[in-house]
């Protein structure tokens, strides 16, 4: 029977982390709600984020946590020019071949990252990682508690921008229906590159928070992909705060099942998660009901 | 010998029985518990306007959408549950408004599909010859082996009911198959109803082309609303004027109002509206000089096409429209108005002529780019975002000016329609259809346009409703609004435009002032194909 | 995307006959590799096993996505549970090659009837999502459960056979699939599938069974890939949980069939044969290659939909085109 602390602290890590874990899955639930794209190259966005907060600190010496605007905007504007050049001449083709092609890119990108940067197992050092905060029976990680901070910022920032900007307007109107709102004078073209780049932009920041909280090879974006559309089936696509809560909730579930049967099944209570959600409610736990 | 005379050709048998049907969406009610029984043995029709709720009915009956209410009972067991393939393998057969043949596969393979899903073991010969006799009496059997993507759409069509008649089904379901048929292809569909008559026990022919009911069925029912309004042999029930209201217009007050009487009403309404005309020419995005002769017309069409893939929509269109014009689009279904709508707005990419607006050509532009130039499009089915509140809705139309002028345009919209202000808050779903059409209308004029297409926006509304909407359209038009208005409440219209043009198969068939479309005999025949 | 694509198939006049000839001739070829090894050596012998292998399981796929318009991005599931399956019935002794990969077969088509319920819910996107699930979830799953030796995986007891006698295992199998491919296709079973692709919807208005349809499809596809996984444990004689349920089995066959031309009766053949050339000439490279496969990939989406196969027959007909004379009338159309 494990110990008050361990539980304790166990559950508050995996709010904490789910927290995290929802930056990550934002620009995944956003791009799927807005363009109904499935990106399967975002796992590799997120990697791509961490690798490049490694080398701002390597190269530079700037935390990454202080760079993290240009990060996500570096990676943002990379992906424009995937949009424009890769996925908007698909337009009419059905939703299969934009999919198979975000395939084709997360291949070349896996690949790309290895080539580049070896297969070894990198993680961005930090000093304050690696410092544990205690809070009577619990103990987390520093880390989580600054990430879930940065998290909960970020997924309110967007929020606001969709909820109460002008472009946030054009982008829900995009999503209900491209064409009345195209002939509304919206430039739906340009909403979606602009939400490909943003979308991409937080998975980075999402993928610094991980390169310093863990590991990560070049690899390891399968297995977030795979997290990050559970917390989105999970929250409602295209539900911003719905993410958060999603996040969360999948991170103390994770926490839930590690603690009970062991920490190798962390990753698959998860999935089991989104296979269960998947099979009953598609369209998410939190999704209004359809008209 | 008309089947309509003939009463005692169906037989007592009752094959279909439904109950109490009701389908709902959210808060719109789609067919209001309506009450059906169909003998083995006739043919019935069941008409109604555009929104009366005919297709979800027939999709009701043929198991692809299940009521929210009701029951139906057919060949003496209840099928309210089972899904349309296994209505399907009861003897349920039906075709598509749309035609929907499987495009990728020959017209002899589309059959096949009927022929093995029934009896998967048959032998290839013997399912061969079925089809081929199929096709001959559907007239495709040149086409066995053809594509089904390169059929024409009367072609299309017949395929549609040879799929069906290869089940071998007891009640076929004809879904508005008249559609989009000129005259002498309606005469061969009727011949192959009739021939059909023979072979399939019961025939539903839903439908909006009048000719193709009076000829073919004898017994009529009249949906409105989603509910039944009126039912009985086909002579009796066409010839009441109560049907005919709902076809051609409700009016404000009854149609049997003179043209003197109506005129008059119309002008005080016209009147009515000038007063509040002077406070809405801020909302008309005028700066042309109106009409003054020799000025350039604000918008003009060219020899315009469009198609939508192999069905031509829209053949050689000509069109000039002046600055502080109110012009009617009218024509029965599919002739092509909406399609018009969609072209001048830019949702469509014509095949082939030429677009000027105010001189510049604007020929395949892009909605968005076209929105910008001043063209705005009130489109059928109004098109609210749903996720966005009605503030919201109204301001994202409001582009590329100040935050000021928002607030001034907005106010302005409130003033005209005032249920809108006391709802700015509320999402687009939880306003009611007449008031989505007011915000739809609204949203359009945010954007302080040239030019306004409103397309269809009495349908589905209570005339009470439409009335406030024509009231506020005659305040616009006072204003000097130019404007397109696509409909098929006719009478309404024609009390408000300068000009007509009424569609027919994708060209103008009739054009002319008020007064000369509505005295040409030709008019009543475009919408009820009376041949008299 | 995979209704578009098929049009090419389903149009090709005589399609029925020349697909036997074709399918005679390819099983003949495949009867004559059965004495490849002794040409071509032990390297080619692997290399053979190899496209063999990738063959059965572009195949199957291409029933499934091609076909059936099932686009699963979860092949990985079945070729590892075939695996798993085969592995502990050899151990457990008592059993033939031929019952044990029967038996992975077996198994694997077992486990898509069970998820089928759940995963035919899904359509279009929320499909394929929900098959990359399951796959990346089995293999979670045995990672962590030790009865099936957990991470480190499960080797055979006794000695797999030599890799001439896996050959022609090979060669059978991927007959088998050819021959399943030829009856599904030329069949009508084969229409009643085409026709839930189009438009299942109208479909179900005709009568069909459009859930037992895909099933079938379905059942069979990973009948196949099990077989598949099976008698590559068998070759590998041991196996772990990241090889044998590991993403690249869904990636690499997925790469096949759309470079070959999906929903083209050829295209996995076509497809296998380029993708091991191509593997074969970065063999030093192992990224690159991979990456290379990728590009490959967004280039044919976007330029070829209908693969290499497509390519050969508009390069065909522009050929046959050049040679017509002038006023002859085209079946095709207007040249590209």
């Amino acid at each position: 029977m494990p110990s008050v602390e361990l539980i304790a602290s166990s559950l508050v890590s995996g709010f904490l982390l789910g927290g995290i874990l929802a930056l990550t899955a934002l620009g995944l639930s956003l791009v799927l709600g807005v363009m109904r794209l499935v990106n399967l190259a975002h796992g590799e966005f997120l990697i791509a984020g961490a690798y490049a907060g490694l080398f701002l600190v390597k190269y530079t010496g700037i935390d990454p946590l202080l760079g993290l605007l240009v990060i996500g905007g570096v990676i943002g504007l990379l992906a424009l020019p995937m949009h424009q050049f890769l996925l908007m001449p698909l337009a009419g083709k059905g939703p299969e071949a934009p999919m198979m092609t975000t395939f084709g890119v997360s291949i070349i990108l896996q690949n790309a990252f290895v080539l580049a940067f070896s297969a070894d197992t990198r993680a961005i050092e930090r000093d304050y990682a690696n410092v544990a905060l205690t809070l009577g029976p619990v103990t987390v990680a520093q880390i989580y508690v600054i990430g879930f901070a940065i998290s909960a910022s970020v997924v309110g920032a967007v929020h606001i921008l969709i909820a109460y900007t002008a472009f946030g307007r054009d982008l829900r109107a995009s999503a209900a229906d491209a064409d009345a709102a195209a002939t509304i004078g919206v430039n739906v073209r340009r909403v979606h590159a602009l939400t490909f780049a943003l979308g991409a932009g937080c998975a980075a920041l999402g993928g610094t928070l991980i390169g310093i909280a863990f590991a990560f090879t070049p690899v390891s974006g399968a297995t977030y992909l795979l997290t990050d559309f559970a917390i989105v089936v999970l929250g409602g696509l295209g539900n911003i705060l719905g993410t958060l809560i999603g996040g969360i909730t999948l991170g103390v579930l994770q926490s839930i099942g590690g603690v009970m049967l062991g920490d190798g099944y962390r990753d698959l209570v998860g999935l089991a998660l989104f296979l269960v959600v998947l099979a009953f409610r598609p369209q998410g736990l939190l999704a209004a009901s359809r008209s | 010998m008309k089947p309509g005379e003939d009463v005692t050709s169906a037989s007592d048998r009752i094959l279909l029985r439904a109950a109490g049907l009701t389908k709902r969406y959210g808060g719109v009610v789609a067919i209001d518990h309506v009450d059906l029984t169909l003998r083995s043995g006739e043919v019935c029709g069941i008409i109604g306007p555009n929104g009366a709720g005919k297709s979800t009915l027939v999709g009701l009956l043929g198991g692809a959408l299940s009521p929210t209410a009701g029951r139906i009972h057919f060949d003496g067991s209840e099928v309210t549950s089972l899904p349309a393939s296994e209505r399907a393998r009861r003897g349920i057969g039906r075709t598509y408004q749309i035609p929907r043949p499987f495009l990728d596969m020959t017209v002899e393979e589309n059959l096949l599909v009927a022929q093995y899903s029934l009896s998967p073991l048959v032998g290839t010969r013997a399912a061969y010859a079925q089809c081929r006799s199929v096709l001959e009496r559907t007239g495709l059997a040149d086409a066995a082996k053809m594509p089904a993507r390169a059929l024409p759409l009367l072609r299309r069509k017949r395929l549609e009911v040879a799929r069906a008649l290869a089940l071998r089904p007891k009640l076929l379901l004809l879904d508005e198959v008249g559609a989009g048929l000129i005259d002498a292809e309606v005469t061969e569909l009727i011949g192959l109803i009739h021939s059909l008559v023979k072979e399939i026990p019961t025939i539903v022919i839903i439908e909006h082309v009048i000719r193709l009911v009076r000829e073919c069925c004898q017994r009529l029912v009249v949906l409105d609303f989603g509910r039944q309004l009126a039912q009985g042999l086909t002579s009796q029930v066409l010839e009441s004027d109560e049907v005919a209201a709902v076809y051609l217009g409700t009016g404000h007050g009854s149609l049997k109002a003179g043209p003197s009487e109506r005129a008059s009403s119309a002008r005080a309404r016209l009147a009515q509206g000038g007063q509040r005309a002077g406070s809405l020419a801020g909302m008309v995005g005028a700066g042309e000089p109106k009409a003054s002769g020799a000025a350039m017309p604000l918008l003009r069409l060219e020899a315009i096409s469009a198609a939508y893939g192999q069905a031509k929509a829209l053949n050689g269109i000509d069109l000039v429209v002046e600055a502080g014009q109110a012009i009617a689009i009218l024509g029965s279904n599919g002739a092509g108005k909406t399609t018009l709508a969609k072209v001048i707005s830019g949702a469509i990419k014509p095949s082939s002529g030429c677009m000027l607006l105010n001189g510049e050509d604007v020929t395949g532009r892009s909605a968005h780019v076209l929105a910008a130039r001043g063209i705005a499009h009130c489109m059928e089915g109004r098109r609210i975002f749903q996720p966005l509140t009605v503030e919201e809705n109204l301001l994202i139309a409001a582009r590329g000016v100040s935050a000021i002028e928002q607030r001034r345009r907005l106010e302005e919209m409130y003033l005209l329609f005032p249920a809108l202000a006391e709802r700015k808050a509320a999402s687009g779903t939880a306003i009611s259809g007449g008031q989505q059409q007011m915000l739809a209308i609204a949203r359009a004029l945010m954007a302080k346009p040239r030019l306004v297409i409103f397309d269809e926006i009495s349908l589905g509304l209570s005339p009470i409703v439409v009335d406030r909407i024509y009231q506020a359209l005659g305040e616009l038009r006072a204003a000097g609004l130019t404007m397109l208005i696509v409909e098929q409440d006719m009478d309404r219209v024609l009390d408000l435009v300068d000009y007509v043009h009424v569609l027919e198969h994708g060209s103008f068939a009739l054009s002319g002032s008020p007064p000369q479309v509505k005295a040409n005999p030709r008019l009543r025949h475009l919408y009820i194909g009376a041949a008299d | 995307m995979a209704a578009q694509i098929a049009s090419t198939r389903s149009l090709s006049v005589g399609a029925g006959s020349a697909g036997i000839v074709a399918t005679a001739l390819l099983l003949l070829g495949l009867s004559a590799m059965i004495f490849a090894p002794r040409v071509v050596g032990e390297y080619g012998t692997e290399i053979g096993f190899r496209a063999l292998i990738y063959l059965t399981l572009a195949e199957a796929w291409n029933l499934l996505a091609g076909y059936g318009g099932l686009v699963s991005l979860g092949s990985s599931s079945f070729v590892g549970i075939g695996a798993y399956i085969l592995m502990g019935m050899l151990n457990a002794g008592g059993f033939g090659i031929v019952t044990a990969l029967t038996a992975s077969g077996l198994g694997a088509a077992a486990l898509a009837i069970m998820v089928s319920p759940a995963v035919f819910r899904l359509r279009g996107l929320y499909f394929t999502v929900g098959t990359l699930a399951l796959g990346e979830a089995l293999r979670l799953f045995m990672i962590n459960v030790s009865y099936f030796g957990g991470a480190t995986g499960i080797f055979l007891k006794s000695n797999p056979p030599p890799t001439e006698v896996l050959y022609v295992y090979a060669v059978a199998l991927a007959g088998i699939a050819t021959l399943v491919m030829e009856i599904y296709t030329g069949t009508r079973f084969s229409i009643l599938l085409r026709s839930v692709r189009d438009d299942e919807d109208a479909a179900s208005q005709v009568g069909v069974r459009a859930f037992r349809v895909k099933l079938l499809a379905f059942a069979v596809a990973s009948l196949l890939m099990g077989a598949a996984g099976g008698l590559q444990a068998l070759k590998l004689g041991a196996i772990e949980p990241y090889g044998m349920f590991g993403l690249q089995w869904s990636i690499d066959t997925l790469s096949i069939v759309i470079i070959g031309g999906l929903g083209v009766r050829f295209g996995p053949i076509v497809g296998t044969i380029f993708v091991i050339a191509l593997a074969e000439a970065l063999a030093d490279y192992p990224e690159l290659h991979l990456a290379m496969t990728g590009v490959i990939l967004i280039l044919v989406i976007r330029f070829a939909p209908k693969g290499l196969c497509g390519l050969g027959q508009d390069v065909c007909r522009l050929l046959i085109g050049r040679w017509d004379r002038p006023g002859m009338p085209r079946a095709g159309g207007a040249l590209p």
